[in-house]
């Protein structure tokens, strides 16, 4: 009998060492890195993650375009009956309250530093020659870096000191720069790519940083160079305006709209947009959060809006009545059911306050189309820059260098196209450039009734008034207030001036947290 | 040709076979022939009531010689050789045996195995006597499980084990039990005891209440860490009804018939109400109609389930066979859940017991209606219900369904109607065991078992459905599928030894585990038609656009634990146990594969010692320590790994392609959470049994526990890593006492227990690894939902889980604002209020929890009456927080919403204010039973046969305004209690047994 327990045992003892004490994970639908080898094939799909960051940082959920329009003049998210508090943010983002724990400009960060990691990912697998590259290699490692360069202007623009990382390899917790110094890393970066880019704008450019977009881009930055370096570099901008205009790739639209449309990927005027697509690639959701519920009658839209945003009404007071821009910008006025002719709802230019309104009061951002049918994500690509802008730039180096006559031909130019009904009143002369702005600055009370104001007069303030027409809701706005000084100066609606430490956001709480060699922004 | 050789293959084989029996039969009865034999006889009686058993299994052991007692409790046994063993054997009995000597006569009393310290407890991998056991464990036998129409396994313990709380905090009849043991112990591990069906993982609802024996709970670490990293919550055993060898062939069936009502209805506006409000100013709109809307979706539904078990055995092998039907309805229209239970156990013994097989296998079939995506009753409808104008109608003058434009309103009833699907689900468990017995004491078994788990399910709204009235869907269909199996393979060995006074065991193994799941979905919209439903997906046309979405995932992983276990006692006075786990998990990152899993308790039966014999009302004492560790693995697999997948698409070159990136920081470090969990415990009973009970004290530190950890991009690839840095600390006390027929009358019995637990939780630390490290000391947790869009709780590093945190409310100005308590105390509006002015304002989780429990027997009465009650935590109340305000009168509100507040008039917006936070404290009578057992003694059908009726959930005292205190206590937001929740009920059943 002892035998034959001794024999059992013997044989669970072989099943135990030769049976299995194996842990392997194996997996099934996702790809272990050291199972995927890439080829020269592959390469699109590695360079996607770079941009595709983009679209949740841009018109996406608290996004870019909320962190420059709500801090801004133009745009504010009031308290409505369904809600629109959540917990005071749009609040703090109108009256530059904002905290290091924000998270629309939180938000912006880990976006832009998530795509300067994917970049500086794919950067080392092809120099390091990981991605065996046979042709385009040189030119392809420009693009990369001018993506990242793009991610280090918006925190240069944003949150001002943050750290430049350009090493993969590296796991060093990394170190602090200042805005000085990240502003000429993206300078040299862009200077040192441009000469490699592609000249091409076509389908095959399109949503990609050809030399076109870099030159934008560089120009934009020196444009504000002023903001971050206290001394203007408006000849440089001037010339990398020139560069763009004079390689005639680009042309003004015939409508202000049709840069706008569903289908502007086609638009001769967009030198670098973020593409979306409503069911490929969501993520905007602009339409979502400025329309009211009710607008799903209106467009017949597949999803019920939010209904939020709205247009603060001394800044659309400001507009001619016959500046096309207006109505091509905003919804206003009474909105009907296209198919029984019933007014759904009726958008009046009041807004009684940021904390408290009613359900239909304030225009809405209707200047991204909104098709009938609509869904709760829009194909409508985001334009970055577009050739208005460059015109624009080249306009206000005119204008700030002595040229205020070169300028004003400029800008009337842009202008022709919205005042079509009455184009005498696309002429702009240079005293009204040099001139104060029409925006009656102050708080506005219930009934819209504006006091307050400290009555200083904004230097340019006919050329603000410009850009804020031609580039309303395009997430321009914070920067051109910041550069005109009116940003940290004036009061709008419930805002009154919070100090010129917050013309940049605060280092988010939680990045100082995990990285000890981050330093808090001053005034925060 | 071929046929014709593989018939006489068959019959030689089949010759061979009936020659080899043939020859087994006769070396047999050679056996017998030889042997001396006599006849023997007896009485058999219950050594509490002192009344004869009817009924008894008696058998010679290793034969097939066996009977039953008659109604006088007499039985006969023929042939029965000297020095044979006697077995009796009766359910509910301590199974005695008596070696046969010269007499011819033997009467014997059983005693009740539910208080004997002889009385068998599982404890995993092996069972122990009770007076043996020196850790935390709890045991409840069938006759003290609740009654009536129970969801689960849980509920049939619920209030009847210190320290484990079961919670029913919902109406919906495809819904379990909440269970916890010892309080919460992880941020984001599973907290979910590991249960063990038969000695398979299983679930609490993997075999009908009506089936199951017995229920024992490993409660602390020493005696669950046997099981490794999947002892941090403790291991319920689940042992089902089987017979033993020797069962006279017997059927049971048992039945019950039940309805439900609201527990407590939320008093909202009824039209005439409402019209009276609008008569007063109140800006409603009467929409000239008068809707109940809530009587419009529910019913008095009817569950019934029945369940048959047959068995029977002789004395080598056994047979338990059982078919369990239910059928449940909810309160609400279609809300329902129907299931099937098949299940069979076989065993069988060779060479004189030395070989014993044991087969397991049940199937598990449940169906429910669809209201929802993916779920079974869809909870909009009842925020519709609740919130919709009174006034309003259900359909319009053209047959249509009212839809109204107001923001998230939509027509319930539509809801209701519109909307089908049937989600089914499947379990098929089968296990084997062989186990080998070759020289006494010795065992060595080998188990393996397959848990296959499959669901399939089907949704569709129909062109009727707001999905199109309003969106334009066109008719909208979901499908989904998924399948997992779990292989278990366990072997073990283990013997025992009596040497004088010196008495141990000794218990090794080794166990493999595989398991494997895979799922895939699909949606669809813009159908020719609703007569398909979602059987005939391909006919939509969104899928074809690219607008619709499938998608298909797998996934697999791997458990392997060796594992050893020594129990000591000398004398049975000192008692000495020690195990350990090694254990590996494919889960765990390359740095940390395998992890130890010690534990050590210690026993000391005072009651034993020569000093206490004089101490006569002392029947048991005994003193109890013990210390373990146990863990808890990642939930999912492949966290530590460098992954990538394709996803967000690029548009390249005009087309849009797929991108492919990491998706995730692997973790090479990251492990288990380790509990470690000391226990002091005294067991104890006086007057010979009678009253019995033990207290529990216990501390558990949970190390390494894991969270989500911001880090730094760059360098890392995310913005969060999962890793081991956080602990938490639960310490409580737990004390049960029992009493079995205190007052030792024939003709009235009761019996009762009490159990009594608290538990106090405290958040260590939240990172104790520099490298990961929070911005705060705290994490908000809890959602308010839209549109106050808030969380409602913290965790904070030296507070427990389970605290509210927000504004705390003491007034209401002269605009209708709230008033807050500031940070510092002053008093300020909550519109100039912010995040640093909120403070704690309660506890979602009750300090303390108790269960009282009572039979009765009065002649062929029983009555059974349960009490639970839960102190010391509070709920906030979401009904009230959303409806009890006249802030946005396109919805329904609650009466009170016009009651002054703090004497004042309310005109804030919504807001998660303290207000709303209510004491939960309650106690309920949450089960009264009142059966009949028929006297069956001459019936020659009959064996037994009981009626009863029976309510559960029937009163409850608390000072809460809501439907029912028992709310929500899982995860890290307990205590809100949603407004979307099913309600729970009362449930109303009658019910028969009878056994043949």
């Amino acid at each position: 009998m002892k035998k034959s327990y001794i024999s059992v045992l013997f044989a669970a003892a072989i099943l135990i060492v030769s049976g299995c004490t194996k842990l392997d994970e194996k997996v099934y639908s996702e790809v272990l890195a050291k199972d995927f080898v890439p080829t020269q094939n592959d390469i699109p799909s590695i360079v996607g993650p770079v941009y595709s960051v983009m679209r949740p940082m841009m018109m996406d959920w608290q996004g870019y375009f909320d962190v420059e329009e709500e801090s801004a003049d133009q745009i504010v998210t009031p308290g409505r009956p369904n809600g629109w508090v959540d917990g005071g943010t749009y609040q703090r983002m109108h009256k530059h309250e904002w905290t290091p724990e924000e998270w629309q400009p939180w938000n912006l960060w880990l976006n832009c530093f998530s795509g300067i990691t994917t970049a500086n990912r794919v950067i080392y697998q092809i120099e390091s020659g990981e991605i065996a590259m046979t042709q385009g290699k040189a030119e392809l490692l420009a693009e990369l870096r001018t993506v990242r360069a793009f991610y280090y202007y918006l925190l240069c623009d944003n949150h001002g000191n943050v750290p430049i990382v350009t090493d993969y390899t590296n796991t060093e917790l990394p170190a602090q720069k200042s805005q000085l110094d990240v502003y000429n890393f993206v300078v040299s970066e862009l200077k040192a790519c441009i000469p490699l880019l592609s000249k091409d704008v076509s389908t095959a450019t399109y949503g990609r940083f050809t030399k076109y977009a870099a030159q934008t881009l560089l120009a934009r930055v020196y444009l504000n160079a002023v903001t971050y370096t206290g001394s203007g570099k408006w000849a440089e901008c001037e010339a990398y305006c020139d560069s763009v205009l004079n390689s005639n790739k680009y042309s003004l639209t015939a409508n202000y709209k049709d840069s706008f449309v569903t289908n502007n990927e086609s638009s001769p005027e967009i030198i670098f947009a973020v593409p979306y697509d409503e069911t490929k690639a969501g993520g905007n959701i602009n339409h979502m959060k400025t329309l009211d519920p009710l607008m799903r009658k209106v467009f017949k839209m597949e999803a019920q809006p939010w209904g939020g945003s709205c247009a603060v009404p001394q800044f659309i007071n400001t507009y001619d009545p016959d500046d096309s821009r207006l109505t091509d910008t905003w919804i206003m006025g009474d909105q009907k059911d296209p198919a029984t002719g019933e007014v759904v709802i009726s958008f009046p230019n009041t807004c009684t306050s940021i904390y408290s309104t009613a359900r239909n009061e304030g225009y809405r951002i209707g200047k991204y189309e909104i098709k009938q049918g609509m869904k709760s994500s829009s194909s409508v690509d985001f334009p970055i820059f577009r050739l208005a802008e460059v015109k624009m730039m080249k306009a206000e180096c005119l204008l700030r260098t002595g040229r205020a006559g070169e300028a004003a031909a400029i800008v009337s130019e842009v202008r022709a196209r919205a005042f079509k009904s009455n184009p005498s009143k696309a002429v702009v002369t240079a005293a009204t450039l040099l001139g104060n702005s029409k925006y009656v600055y102050g708080n506005a009370d219930e009934l819209g009734i504006v006091t307050g104001d400290n009555g200083a007069v904004i230097e340019f303030g006919g050329f603000l008034d410009e850009l804020g027409w031609e580039f309303a809701a395009e997430a321009h706005r914070r920067m051109d207030l910041i550069r005109f000084g009116v940003f940290s100066t004036k009061k709008w609606l419930n805002h009154v001036p919070n100090g010129n430490d917050k013309k940049i956001f605060p280092i988010p709480l939680e990045e100082l947290n995990k990285n000890s060699n981050l330093v808090q922004n001053p005034g925060y | 040709m071929k046929k014709n050789n593989l018939k006489n293959h068959r019959q030689k084989w089949s010759k061979c076979l009936s020659f080899a029996l043939v020859a087994v039969f006769m070396l047999m009865c050679n056996l017998f022939a030889l042997a001396q034999t006599q006849k023997v006889t007896g009485k058999v009686t219950d050594a509490l009531t002192g009344e004869s058993l009817v009924g008894v299994s008696v058998y010679e052991k290793g034969t097939q010689n066996a009977t039953t007692t008659d109604i006088n409790g007499v039985y006969t046994l023929s042939s029965v050789k000297k020095g044979q063993v006697l077995v009796f054997s009766f359910i509910g009995m301590k199974t005695i045996e008596i070696t046969t000597d010269a007499r011819t006569t033997y009467d014997v009393v059983l005693q009740s195995e539910a208080t004997g310290l002889n009385e068998v407890v599982v404890i995993g991998y092996g069972t122990q006597k009770k007076g043996d056991v020196t850790s935390a464990v709890s045991t409840v036998k069938s006759d003290k499980f609740l009654q009536g129409a129970t969801k689960d396994a849980a509920q049939l313990i619920q209030g009847k084990v210190a320290g484990l709380t079961v919670s029913s905090s919902t109406g919906d009849p495809t819904q379990g039990t909440q269970i916890m043991l010892r309080g919460i112990s992880t941020l984001m591990a599973s907290s979910e005891p590991l249960v063990i069906v038969d000695g398979v993982p299983g679930n609490l609802n993997s075999v009908a209440p009506e089936d199951i024996a017995s229920i024992d709970v490993l409660k602390d670490g020493s005696a669950a860490a046997i099981y490794g990293t999947r002892g941090n919550n403790g291991v319920i055993f689940v042992t089902t009804k089987r017979a033993s060898t020797n069962t006279p062939a017997t059927l049971e069936y048992s039945g019950y018939m039940s309805t439900q009502a609201i527990a407590r209805q939320m008093d909202f506006l009824t039209a005439s109400e409402y019209r009276q409000k609008i008569a007063e100013g109140v800006g409603f709109e009467d929409l000239g109609s008068s809707t109940d809307w809530f009587k419009e979706v529910t019913r008095t539904p009817i569950s019934q389930s029945h369940n048959l078990t047959f068995k029977g055995g002789n004395s080598t092998s056994s047979y338990t066979a059982s078919l369990n039907y239910r059928k449940f309805q909810g309160i609400f229209q279609r809300s329902d859940n129907d299931q099937f239970i098949g299940r069979l156990n076989l065993t069988h013994s060779m060479f004189n017991d030395r070989l014993k097989f044991n087969f397991d296998m049940s199937s598990r079939n449940m169906s429910y209606w669809a209201g929802g995506d993916g779920y079974s009753f869809n909870p909009e409808i009842y925020r519709q219900v609740i919130i919709r104008n009174p006034t309003d109608v259900i359909k319009d003058a053209d047959g249509v369904w009212q839809e109204r434009d107001t923001y998230m309103y939509n027509n319930p009833v539509a809801l209701l109607n519109e909307a089908d699907g049937l989600n089914k689900e499947k379990e098929l468990r089968y296990s084997g065991s062989a186990l080998y017995t070759p020289i006494s004491d010795l065992h060595v078994k080998l188990m393996v078992s397959r848990v296959e788990n499959s669901a399939m399910r089907g949704y569709y709204e129909t062109k009727q459905h707001v999905s199109t009235t309003k969106y334009g869907k066109n008719g909208y269909a979901s499908r989904s599928a998924s399948s997992d199996f779990d292989n278990l393979l366990e072997f073990t060995t283990d013997y025992s030894k009596n040497i004088d006074k010196h008495n141990f065991t000794i218990l090794g193994g080794y166990s493999y585990e595989y398991y494997e799941t895979e799922n895939f979905w699909e949606q669809n919209w813009d159908f020719p038609t609703d007569l398909y439903t979602y059987n005939n997906m391909g006919t939509g046309d969104a899928l074809i656009r690219g607008e619709a979405g499938m998608g298909s995932g797998k996934s697999s992983s791997t458990l392997i634990g060796f594992f050893g276990r020594f129990n000591y006692n000398y004398d049975n006075k000192y008692l000495v146990m020690a195990s350990l786990r090694r254990e590996g998990s494919s889960k765990f990152g390359d740095n940390y594969k395998w992890g130890n899993f010690p534990a050590v308790s210690l026993g000391w039966r005072i009651s034993s010692e020569p000093f206490m014999s004089s101490l006569n009302f002392i029947h048991e004492l005994k003193l109890r320590a013990g210390f373990g560790v146990t863990g808890t693995a990642p939930s999912d697999p492949y966290k530590s790994q460098t992954s990538l997948n394709y996803g967000d698409r690029f548009l390249y070159n005009g087309k849009w392609i797929q991108g492919i990136e990491p998706i995730r920081n692997p973790n090479p470090d990251l492990r288990w959470e380790k509990k470690e969990e000391l226990n002091l415990g005294l067991d104890f009973a006086f007057l010979k049994g009678i009253v019995s009970g033990s207290v529990d004290l216990y501390k558990r530190t949970t190390r390494d526990m894991l969270y989500d950890y911001p880090v730094p991009v760059p360098p890392y690839l995310y913005g969060s890593i999962l890793a081991n840095a956080a602990e938490m600390e639960n310490k409580g006390v737990e004390v049960m006492l029992a009493a079995n027929n205190p007052f030792q009358s024939e003709i009235f019995k009761w019996t009762t227990s009490l159990t009594y637990s608290n538990n106090k939780n405290k958040l260590l630390s939240l990172s104790s690894d520099p490298a990961y490290q929070l911005t705060n000391d705290f994490i908000n947790e809890g959602y308010t939902g839209e549109p106050i869009q808030t969380s409602t709780h913290r965790i904070q590093v030296g507070e427990p889980i389970g605290n509210f945190w927000g504004y705390k409310s003491v007034g209401v100005g002269d605009d209708g604002e709230w008033i807050i308590e500031g940070k510092d105390g002053e008093q300020k509006s909550i519109v100039d209020a912010n995040d640093a002015d909120k403070q704690y304002l309660g506890n979602g989780l009750p300090k303390s929890y108790f269960g009282f429990n009572n039979t009765f027997n009065y002649k062929n009465f029983d009555l059974t009456v349960n009490l639970r009650g839960a102190f010391g935590f509070q709920i906030l109340n979401f009904s009230r927080m959303y409806y009890e305000n006249t802030y946005d009168l396109s919805y329904n509100k609650l009466a009170s919403a016009f009651d002054l507040v703090y004497g004042k008039e309310l005109k804030s917006q919504l807001c998660y204010v303290s207000y709303y936070i209510e004491q939960g404290d309650y106690l309920k009578l949450d089960n009264v039973t009142l059966g009949y057992t028929f006297n069956v003694k001459n019936s020659k059908s009959f064996k037994a046969a009981r009626v009863y009726a029976s309510g559960l959930n029937l009163l409850t005292i608390t000072g809460y305004k809501g439907i029912d205190p028992e709310v929500n206590r899982s995860g890290l937001a307990p205590g809100n209690d949603e407004r979307d929740k099913y309600p729970t009920t009362r449930t109303f059943s009658v019910g028969v047994n009878v056994t043949f």
